[in-house]
């Protein structure tokens, strides 16, 4: 406070350059993000078909996205599952493979760039790829599968209980990005500490358990936040694969919306579902951000 | 140290007008779109005396930059033809189409004319955006079938520039090795839908070379189907219909297909695979039927659109595929549906009489006529085609098509007596009820529900779709 008040000269300069500086950022945080915002809660009281005038409409669009929408409560129940499915599963498996190409493996290098490599494939060839290897009567997997002995065919993305997996499964293997910051985030772990343990006669286990778990949470919890936030907005393999079904088991919710408003010229109830997917994204991260307190340790203690 | 406050503001002014500048770049510049002359058309203009302003057109279509170049080709023939109007093409993706028009609608930037979706005309009709264009043929000898014309309330709003009605094709070779005779190509012997199960049944084949109809067939073992019914949404309409029901009742007013005619005929298609073991799994997800059956040879018949002669089968028999044309098989009654997209006219246009006088000229068959209807991918629309033998030969004795018998039987005759327009010429909201209706199907084709319990369960949702509240 008292710092503020006795800004020299200097400092004062200093800080006007600062503002000057970070107008760009505001300009697009205000007309990018904040003034859309407001426009889409605003539109979302509106009955609008895009080229019709807009009338309106009240709380009824939020009325029926409660009561009678035909996709929604499945829509938020398939996003969550999925996320959830996707996140936990691309945690544990970057994870692992930061852990494996941490040790001193031969060509990691080449190991490095093979498991990031699928991060910058553009993401409608990907889905496009795994749909033949998942393809039921032909496919690659039901071939090895009955290799194995499974006599049915496995229908991956035809079946409406086994598509959720089967696409999260591809979210999985897409986490790339998340093994470049675990690999980034296990070269801080501070050697002193697995050298300490291993002088206690730690195993292997527990030192993992207790000294790189631990000093990993922040980089957890940075790669649990964004991966959540992420594969809540997915759309991708619904656009480019299923259309939301079967039994509209992937009708996402950004999908979702995306069909109300563009498909099908509902703007006013698009924008009511965006607005409702906003706060349920908010939601999920004020619970990811309250419990992190309980198991996020920084090393610089409590600020 | 006063260079390098001088640097800093001057820095951050930059970055402050890199900012503006690429807000600037946002701003809707982009009408440019009707400027496009070409050196044809300056030509045109001295010709004119320059007495009067040239109307300058805008024409979208669904394709690449490149087709774009060919259909522009088109449009200066009938830029030279006259110097009145002139026309130019805009490109859009087809996958984008409608979102990028409802995109424009929204804005009021709408080109002047264009080629429509199916399921977009009525919507595009509902919302006051289509030109009216019923004067287009009130003097013309030879109107449309009523197959390609689309109606709203009761009133013609546009013709199909192309018709494409569902047939079936088959494996010539398949039907030589089982020994079998080839289904129908006359509307008069088509299969009931018994009959057809049978034949495909004969021609499913497992590992050890049993059909589905022997004891010893092991169906975990499959080689060679009998056949696909292609299940994409919109095309099992004609099944629904060929079981004296529909989708919705005849003037499109009400949805029916909770009807059990509609429901059983649907699970006749999923028991195909989930009973009788004669169709690989298809849920209707991907447009590539014939690809995947015919031509991969994976199956012995397989029902799809017309267009599919001119798109991939002359292609395939050209490499050994032998193939033939036949009518659909029926349940009830004997019936096809037609589709094809319209040229129209939007109402945001400020030349609508102009617009429509080309669109009449680039609708008429002879602008389509190499690359598409002698091609096999487009049938003409006007009536003098299926009627007037010496036309009709002009149309199908090209080297893309099936033999003349048989194709004249199916393309010509069957389409001519028994084609009826797919729903989406009469009722809107066909995206989005399909699209509900394709999702709910899923556990239908894979044997989890019956067709019956999902239509049932999800039928105040169809209704709500088809009520313009489905997305």
């Amino acid at each position: 406070m008292r710092k503020t008040q006795r800004l020299s000269k200097v400092g004062r300069k200093e800080q006007r350059t600062a503002y000057l500086c970070l107008i760009p950022a505001f300009i697009g945080l205000i007309f990018l993000t904040y003034v859309p915002l407001i426009e889409v809660f605003v539109i979302s009281f509106f009955n609008w078909r895009g080229p019709t005038t807009p009338t309106w409409a009240g709380i009824e669009n939020y009325v029926r996205l409660f009561t009678t929408d035909p996709y929604f409560k499945v829509s938020i129940k398939v996003t969550v599952i999925y996320s959830l499915l996707s996140v936990i599963g691309g945690l544990i498996y970057s994870l692992i493979i930061a852990l494996l190409l941490n040790r001193k493996v031969p060509a990691r290098g080449f190991f490095r760039a093979l498991f990031y490599l699928p991060y910058v494939l553009p993401a409608a060839a990907v889905y496009i790829g795994w749909s033949w290897l998942y393809e039921p009567n032909f496919g690659l997997f039901n071939y090895i599968l009955k290799l194995c002995g499974v006599q049915e065919n496995v229908l991956f993305l035809n079946d409406s209980k086994m598509v959720l997996p089967s696409l999260a499964l591809v979210a999985v293997w897409l986490s790339g990005n998340l093994i470049v910051i675990f690999l980034a985030g296990l070269q801080n772990v501070p050697r002193v500490y697995h050298e300490a343990a291993e002088m206690d006669g730690a195993n292997a286990w527990q030192r993992f358990r207790h000294v790189t778990i631990p000093s990993m949470t922040p980089i957890i919890f940075y790669n649990l936040l964004m991966s959540l936030i992420t594969n809540m907005q997915v759309v991708t393999p619904s656009m480019a694969l299923t259309q939301g079904g079967p039994n509209k088991q992937t009708m996402f919710i950004t999908y979702l919306m995306y069909r109300y408003a563009f498909k099908s010229n509902q703007i006013g109830y698009a924008c009511a579902i965006s607005f409702v997917f906003f706060i349920i994204i908010a939601i999920f991260t004020g619970i990811v951000f309250s419990t992190s307190k309980t198991w996020v340790y920084y090393e610089g203690g409590e600020d | 140290m006063k260079m390098k406050k001088t640097l800093k503001k001057a820095l951050a002014l930059l970055l402050c007008l890199a900012t503006l500048c690429s807000f600037a770049a946002c701003s809707p510049a982009d009408n440019d779109e009707t400027t496009g002359t070409t050196s044809g058309s300056s030509e045109n203009e001295t010709t004119a005396g320059g007495e009067t302003e040239k109307v300058e057109l805008t024409y979208s279509f669904w394709g690449s930059e490149e087709e774009a170049a060919n259909t522009q080709e088109v449009l200066d023939i009938f830029n030279a033809s006259q110097d009145r109007i002139h026309v130019t093409a805009v490109a859009i993706p087809w996958e984008t189409y409608m979102e990028k028009l409802n995109t424009m609608a929204t804005g009021g930037n709408l080109p002047d004319c264009g080629l429509m979706t199916e399921a977009g005309v009525l919507q595009f009709a509902e919302m006051g955006l289509l030109s009216d264009v019923s004067s287009m043929y009130a003097d013309a000898a030879e109107k449309p079938l009523a197959s390609a014309t689309y109606t709203y309330q009761g009133k013609e709003i546009a013709y199909a520039s192309a018709n494409n009605s569902l047939v079936m094709y088959y494996n010539k070779d398949m039907f030589d090795a089982a020994g079998l005779p080839y289904p129908p190509a006359n509307a008069a012997d088509a299969w009931t839908w018994e009959e057809f199960v049978d034949v495909a049944k004969k021609l499913t084949l497992d590992a050890n070379g049993n059909n589905a109809a022997s004891p010893d067939f092991d169906p975990n073992n499959i080689v060679q189907y009998g056949c696909m019914i292609e299940n994409l949404t919109w095309q099992l309409e004609v099944w629904c219909r060929s079981n004296g029901s529909g989708f919705y009742n005849d003037d499109g007013t009400e949805v029916t297909i909770n009807e059990k005619a509609a429901t059983d005929a649907i699970q006749a298609i999923a028991d195909l695979y989930l009973v009788h073991h004669v169709a690989p799994l298809s849920t209707g997800l991907t447009d590539d039927g014939v690809q995947r059956s015919l031509i991969a040879k994976t199956c012995a018949m397989t029902t799809n659109g017309a267009w599919n002669i001119g798109t991939c089968l002359s292609a395939a028999r050209e490499e050994g595929l032998n193939y033939g044309i036949a009518v659909l098989p029926y349940m009830k009654e004997k019936v096809t549906i037609s589709t094809g997209g319209p040229n129209v006219v939007f109402s945001q246009t400020e030349h609508p009489e102009e617009a429509m006088e080309f669109i009449k000229w680039y609708s008429s068959e002879e602008n389509s006529w190499d690359n598409l209807i002698a091609a096999g991918i487009w049938m003409p629309t006007t009536s003098g085609y299926y009627n007037d033998e010496a036309l009709t030969e002009k149309w199908l004795k090209n080297p893309a098509y099936p033999e003349y018998e048989e194709a004249k039987a199916v393309l010509c005759d069957y389409v001519r007596d028994y084609a009826v327009p797919t729903s989406w010429y009469y009722t809107n909201n066909t995206t989005d009820f399909n699209t509900l209706l394709g999702s709910i199907l899923g556990d239908v084709w894979t044997g989890n529900k019956t067709a019956e319990q999902v239509i049932n369960e999800n039928y105040d949702s169809l209704v709500a779709a088809f009520d313009g509240m489905g997305a």
